[in-house]
């Protein structure tokens, strides 16, 4: 499975200071987003731990987990409970690293991390950074936010539609390194030729509608150019905050991205 | 004029000027108002009573604090911090010039579109249980109908189901130039899905390229292997095994919290 990938992040126009970070390694295809929070220097130093800590936890051999998967994670892929188990452990991390200094005591980032083997995508997340899936000229989300919309809108208080504007967008009732342990949700979704997935801080779905997405990607088609223009969107909206889009490319054979160059229309739509 | 003034952590947020009387809650009918859960919709006052300010807790859940002690109705002296939710309100008496509190910490203005997390744990464990997962009386069974299985049927009971020739795979293929991974079917809130990977596949008889929702009734062919799909429901004891049992009726008073 060939993978093409762009990654990009930004300060934004308002914020002093970048506190998102991200990974991006095809190698492995393992690809992470995570937007600090607790000003500077603790939610820099956050967000980077919890990057760095998921990337070890991966690397660090192939052995299995040794502890039995939580009651709620039967049933899914070795990898996906690897990916949770990561990212459960960078919590602990960033956790006791916060308890260990009074400055940094209100650190936490969030997770939405993405792991592609044989074929299916793992994704395991904490907080408001999410994952989509564009498939068949779909955008499809891939997360729910652990905020307090979120928690609103499904238990049908608010309508989804309203949420955009909530005054309460900005609460999050799950994040990484502010509890001993941490709940991580985790999705599967199997990857086909031609699928792009997306990794975003909420610096861009708080700035840029989601159909904007569908339409950079169906018009720029190249990972590294839909980032770019999703963050100048995102700025040119008013970029307030700081803005990360990681985009992953599930690369078509060449002879149907050739077909596809045939029957695009001239005004950049076509059907996959 | 004694003043309150309001502050998020190290942040100073507001500064209220003490007149007669004053309000504290979540709702925009109080004088300081306060967005956030914790915080209940008329939560305090101050009041002056001739000689002294007073804070009164309004009957709130989770109660108003003053020097990290709960009050009822508690007489206000020069510093005292009032504890409402997260936030804090500390009475300066003083008045006029600049509050000994704004040379304290620096004067850093809040930005109020900072990402706040909500760790007032009560409240937190309220909103994590507004969405538990849809409780799922049913689950999808694969039926061979024809060619070579490990077995006779499959419980989609997995999130994810591989179909293939491969060691991972769920249902496993048998015989000469099989697809590795074939199908993959997921299980999604509204049901099951299949995403055709390589090789050929139809589902009642037509070709299954990109993804397909899978209905009770279909007939799913993948390799010349011929499965029906079906919906099911599950049995009480396993239900109950697979997806534990919650109190929905603690869920909805829950929610009517929020």
């Amino acid at each position: 499975m060939r993978l093409r990938v762009g990654a990009a992040t930004n300060i934004g126009r308002v914020r002093d200071l970048n506190e998102d970070a991200f990974i991006s390694r095809v190698s492995d295809g393992l690809f992470v987003v995570c937007d600090g929070m607790g000003g500077a220097p603790a939610g820099e130093v956050a967000s980077q731990m919890a990057v760095e800590a998921i990337l070890a936890q991966l690397n660090g051999g192939d052995r299995e987990s040794t502890a039995p998967p939580a009651a709620n994670r039967v049933g899914y892929l070795v990898q996906t409970n690897r990916l949770v188990e990561a990212v459960r452990r960078s919590n602990h991390f960033i956790y006791t690293q916060a308890q260990q200094d009074p400055e940094r005591a209100e650190m936490g980032t969030t997770v939405v991390s993405a792991w592609i083997k044989h074929h299916v995508a793992s994704v395991a997340h904490v907080g408001d950074s999410r994952a989509y899936l564009w498939h068949n000229a779909q955008l499809e989300p891939l997360t729910r936010d652990h905020s307090l919309v979120e928690a609103q809108v499904r238990a049908g208080l608010v309508d989804r539609d309203a949420s955009v504007h909530s005054r309460h967008r900005n609460i999050l009732v799950r994040v990484l390194g502010r509890e001993p342990d941490v709940e991580v949700d985790a999705n599967e979704v199997p990857l086909q030729q031609g699928d792009y997935l997306l990794l975003c801080s909420d610096g861009l779905t708080g700035m840029v509608p989601e159909p904007v997405f569908g339409k950079a990607i169906v018009e720029l088609r190249h990972p590294q150019r839909i980032c770019d223009y999703l963050i100048d969107t995102a700025n040119a909206n008013g970029g307030n905050d700081n803005i990360t889009v990681v985009v992953v490319e599930v690369m078509s054979s060449w002879w149907r991205r050739l077909s596809d160059r045939w029957t695009r229309q001239p005004n950049g739509e076509h059907d996959a | 004029m004694p003043s309150l003034v309001l502050q998020y952590g190290h942040d100073i947020l507001k500064e209220y000027d003490l007149g007669e009387s004053l309000t504290i809650g979540r709702l925009p009918d109080n004088t300081v108002i306060i967005d956030n859960p914790a915080v209940s919709a008329h939560h305090a006052r101050v009041s002056w009573d001739g000689k002294n300010f007073f804070v009164e807790d309004l009957d709130s859940t989770n109660g108003t604090f003053v020097n990290d002690k709960r009050v009822i109705r508690h007489q206000l002296l020069d510093g005292d911090a009032v504890i409402v939710g997260k936030h804090k309100l500390v009475y300066d008496q003083t008045a006029g010039g600049e509050p000994a509190l704004h040379t304290s910490a620096a004067p850093n203005l809040a930005n109020l579109n900072d990402t706040v997390y909500l760790d007032t744990r009560k409240h937190k464990e309220l909103l994590a249980k507004v969405t538990p997962p849809a409780a799922r009386g049913t689950v999808g069974v694969l039926h061979v109908l024809s060619g070579r299985a490990d077995h006779p049927e499959y419980r989609l009971d997995r999130h994810t189901t591989v179909i293939g020739k491969s060691d991972r795979a769920n249902l496993r293929l048998q015989g000469w130039f099989k697809p590795a991974v074939a199908v993959v079917i997921t299980r999604g809130e509204d049901g099951y899905v299949a995403t055709r990977l390589s090789g050929r596949s139809r589902i009642n008889k037509q070709s299954l390229t990109g993804r397909q929702p899978l209905k009770d009734g279909d007939v799913l062919s993948v390799s010349g292997l011929s499965l029906e799909f079906s919906i099911r429901p599950v049995a009480e004891e396993s239900l109950s095994a697979a997806f534990p049992a919650r109190d929905h009726s603690e869920m909805n008073r829950r929610v009517s919290l929020v």
